[in-house]
């Protein structure tokens, strides 16, 4: 045994991509379904055309809230009664474009949920009471995240970068949480979620039957229409910074758009990415933590949208440090133009993205999550494979080029608040 | 059901073997019987800087991260106040790897004063973005000291002040390495496709010859039973008004823990929970409430939190809060409501098994606890629950004389 070398490392060949099976709803509309789970766990989700981006005066998000909140027959509570007693769990998530609304349960009783969700959505009541309890909570919590230098500095970013395109851009202010606009939530819950599943995904070893049933009951809410999503946002560069009292960090948030998942760099600049930001021993975080101490974390990432995509770095730290920081960015930005990537970090970081790709495919839940984040854009299981064949193959010189064409400075939208 | 193997190497160390051949990664979880509640009242967030500097290299390898990443895995750690427990997710086929990095740092870390220095800042961005510059954030390094008097839970595994981590010394880092890491004060498991002789072999050849040193003695002061209702108001630029109800609750290896867990689960854990229907749905005196237990090992907290609308007086919530409290103690509760927190959990322990780094995680806490296999009897436990189980340790725990408040008073803007 020699304490001092590092035992053999085997390189990963290949990963097994499972595919799950696919039925069409409608043309559109697709279920997408994981079958083979060795225990009696189920998770349904419901994906709606019911983003952010759907909206003004920050409906989408009212009206997400009020998802479960009741109906002529039955209140909130009574809802989550019932379905707590089967031992389901309900979760919702909201995002730029896109809603969804997902069930945890046994598969015993996936079927009976289903009908209370079922019945919970298409009954949606908008009480009066429940209307004006959410208002309440949002309203505070809108005025608490004004106090977070974090949430601020995203959601300017957030209004910067896409300043060219409204629906994308457009902040939530105080008065969404003011008035309520009844009639407003209505129109919008009919035409983005009774008329509005996109997709509908399902792990669970379940009969067939059960699938069809499922079908049956939620297939009447599919789009009837081809959702349409912005593309050509135009590029921002600039340097913004947003005051807020008494904090002892400065959030840093900076970025530029990129490109759409289906664009031939996506990959390759996937693991520039990972050399810069996206793992514990990135350049940023190797410098800026590691080696300064400025920061708790600093990292990068490549985010997708449906017609286009944005890179962006995020950290938090000291604020008297915050200048600093952004000095030693801008030189691991140059230096990735400048000079070639070292041999051993470059393997490293190969090594280290295939491990995480075995991981992500580990099992029915992530396997499914992977297809979803592929299929949503269009692109098939085959993205995987390419993706090894991509790493494997990427050069110093190729990451220097990438680089210099994606991480110039001088196209970097900057916002800072503290 | 989580199968499992159990062995003892000659220096103590206790290790754990849980097969699964339908997964092609590999888990190595290191649980360390030391936390924040083992620190000294001067030297508080040790712990936790130490957890930090872990990763800054060890006797033989300069760097923790970059060969685990090489091997394509990944590692992190948390530290509470009872442990600190590290894990390693990598391919099967090099889980080797992660056992030469970790039984190096078992062995010893290269304490180089560099790390000590940048762990230090770390700690103290972190301290900073984590409780000092988010609202509310400080509240539990003043809850603690209220609900907590002698037993060192009074400090926040983050430690009192910045200022005892800027403090922190070379010496105290070695004193403490020494006293509370080696083989007899760890549990470790190692889960994947890997059988129990290949494990058995690698766990002697890379651990085997670490030298034994006597487990620390445990020697907490004991909390003195809380015999008055405690408060303090305090006040801070927030938007809200906050309220922190803390109740003294029983130890983690009794069978009382788990239902005052099922309690917390029926005030305030879901949208059909006791107080979120009455004090949010129908009297509206608050935009949140939760409740939720430390799950300590030692004496815990039974906490129950939130925020009051615009114009809601404290008194008023105070009032309400009570009687929803005392309705638990006057009325046993219906079989429904018994059947529907019971089979919560079971669902939740179903999804809680799938993944491989949970199950490696709580076989060492349950081993900890002082069997692994305590991991398979949870459920079991928590579905013998009964209504006057439930309505007898509501009555126990729900008393004022039990109960520590604290106001967060929102200053004017």
């Amino acid at each position: 045994m020699n304490r001092q070398e590092q035992p053999l490392v085997n390189t990963i060949e290949h990963i097994d991509f499972v595919k799950p099976h696919v039925f069409d709803i409608t043309p559109h509309v697709p279920l997408v379904w994981m079958k083979d789970v060795p225990n009696d766990t189920v998770r349904l989700d419901l994906f709606f055309d019911a983003g952010i981006i759907r909206g003004t005066d920050s409906i989408p998000s009212v009206v997400h809230s009020l998802i479960f909140s009741g109906t002529a027959e039955q209140s909130s509570v009574e809802i989550h009664e019932s379905i707590d007693a089967l031992g389901g769990f309900l979760d919702t998530d909201l995002s730029f474009e896109g809603a969804c609304v997902s069930v945890y349960c046994l598969r015993e009783h996936i079927e009976t949920i289903s009908g209370l969700v079922a019945n919970a959505i298409n009954g949606l009541a908008f009480r009066e009471s429940e209307v004006e309890d959410s208002m309440r909570s949002m309203s505070q919590k809108f005025k608490e995240n004004k106090q977070k230098v974090k949430n601020v500095a995203q959601q300017e970013f957030r209004g910067a970068l896409f300043a060219s395109d409204a629906s994308y851009s457009t902040l939530a202010k105080a008065s969404d949480f003011e008035a309520p606009d009844v009639p407003a939530m209505k129109r919008f819950f009919k035409d983005h979620y009774l008329n509005g599943l996109t997709r509908m995904t399902l792990v669970g070893n379940l009969e067939q039957d059960t699938v069809d049933a499922l079908i049956d009951l939620f297939g009447k809410w599919a789009v009837d229409y081809q959702p349409q999503y912005g593309k050509a946002f135009e590029a921002t560069e600039k340097r913004l910074h947003f005051p807020v009292e008494g904090t002892v960090q400065t959030a840093i948030r900076m970025g530029k758009i990129l490109f759409p998942k289906t664009h031939p760099d996506y990959l390759e600049f996937h693991l520039v990415n990972t050399i810069l930001g996206d793992y514990f021993g990135s350049r940023l975080m190797s410098n800026i933590r590691e080696d300064k101490g400025y920061t708790y974390g600093i990292g990068s990432a490549t985010m997708e949208l449906q017609h286009s995509g944005y890179f962006v770095i995020v950290t938090e730290v000291g604020t008297d440090v915050a200048d600093a920081t952004l000095k030693e960015i801008r030189s691991e930005l140059e230096r990735l133009q400048t000079e070639l990537v070292p041999e051993e970090e470059l393997e490293l970081v190969k090594n280290y993205i295939l491990g995480q790709l075995l991981k992500s495919a580990d099992g029915p839940y992530a396997m499914l999550d992977m297809y979803n984040s592929v299929d949503l854009y269009g692109l098939d299981l085959s993205f995987y494979d390419e993706a090894i064949r991509k790493v494997k193959a990427m050069t110093p010189e190729r990451v220097r080029e990438l680089a210099g064409i994606y991480l110039k400075w001088e196209d970097f939208l900057i916002v800072t608040a503290g | 059901m989580i199968e499992f193997n159990r062995f003892k190497l000659d220096n103590g160390l206790t290790v754990l073997h849980h097969f699964d051949p339908t997964t092609p990664m590999a888990v190595v979880n290191t649980l360390y019987d030391v936390g924040a509640r083992d620190e000294s009242e001067d030297r508080t967030g040790f712990a936790h800087l130490f957890e930090h500097l872990m990763f800054g290299g060890s006797v033989n390898i300069a760097d923790f991260d970059a060969p685990l990443q090489f091997a394509g895995g990944e590692s992190n750690a948390f530290t509470s106040n009872d442990i600190t427990n590290y894990y390693d997710i990598l391919p099967v086929q090099n889980i080797e790897t992660a056992l030469w990095l970790e039984s190096d740092r078992m062995l010893s870390l290269a304490f180089t004063p560099k790390s000590l220095e940048v762990q230090r800042n770390v700690v103290i961005e972190e301290f900073k973005q984590r409780y000092l510059n988010q609202p509310y954030g400080d509240v539990w390094l003043e809850l603690r000291p209220l609900a907590y008097r002698e037993h060192p839970y009074k400090w926040a595994t983050i430690g009192k002040e910045i200022r005892h981590i800027e403090e922190a010394e070379m010496e105290d880092v070695k004193a403490f390495f020494k006293a509370h890491y080696h083989p007899g004060n760890a549990i470790l498991c190692i889960a994947g496709n890997i059988s129990l002789e290949r494990t058995r072999e690698l766990i002697t050849k890379w651990y085997g010859d670490i030298p034994k040193s006597l487990k620390p003695e445990r020697m907490l002061p004991k909390e003195p039973e809380q015999t008055e209702f405690r408060e303090k108001t305090i006040e801070r630029a927030v938007p809200n008004d906050a309220f922190y109800y803390a109740f003294k609750m029983p130890e983690r290896r009794s069978f009382e823990y788990y239902v005052a867990d099922i309690i917390s689960d029926a005030l305030g854990r879901e949208r059909s929970s006791r107080l979120y229907a009455r004090l949010k749905k129908e009297l509206k005196l608050v935009t949140s409430i939760n409740a939720y237990i430390t799950g300590s090992l030692d004496e815990g907290l039974l906490v129950i939190d939130g925020k009051l609308s615009d114009g809601v007086s404290f008194e008023e919530l105070d009032k309400a809060l009570w009687e929803t409290l005392n309705d638990l103690i006057d009325h046993p509760f219906s079989p429904e409501e018994t059947a529907r927190l019971l089979n919560k959990i079971r669902t939740m322990k179903e999804f809680q098994e799938q993944g491989l780094l949970n199950r490696a995680m709580n076989l060492c806490i349950y081993e900890l606890l002082g069997d692994a296999n305590g991991v398979n009897e949870e459920n079991t436990l928590y579905q013998s629950i009964t209504a006057e189980h439930i309505q007898k340790q509501a009555a126990a725990m729900l008393q004022k004389e039990n109960c520590s408040l604290l106001r967060v008073k929102a200053l004017q803007a």
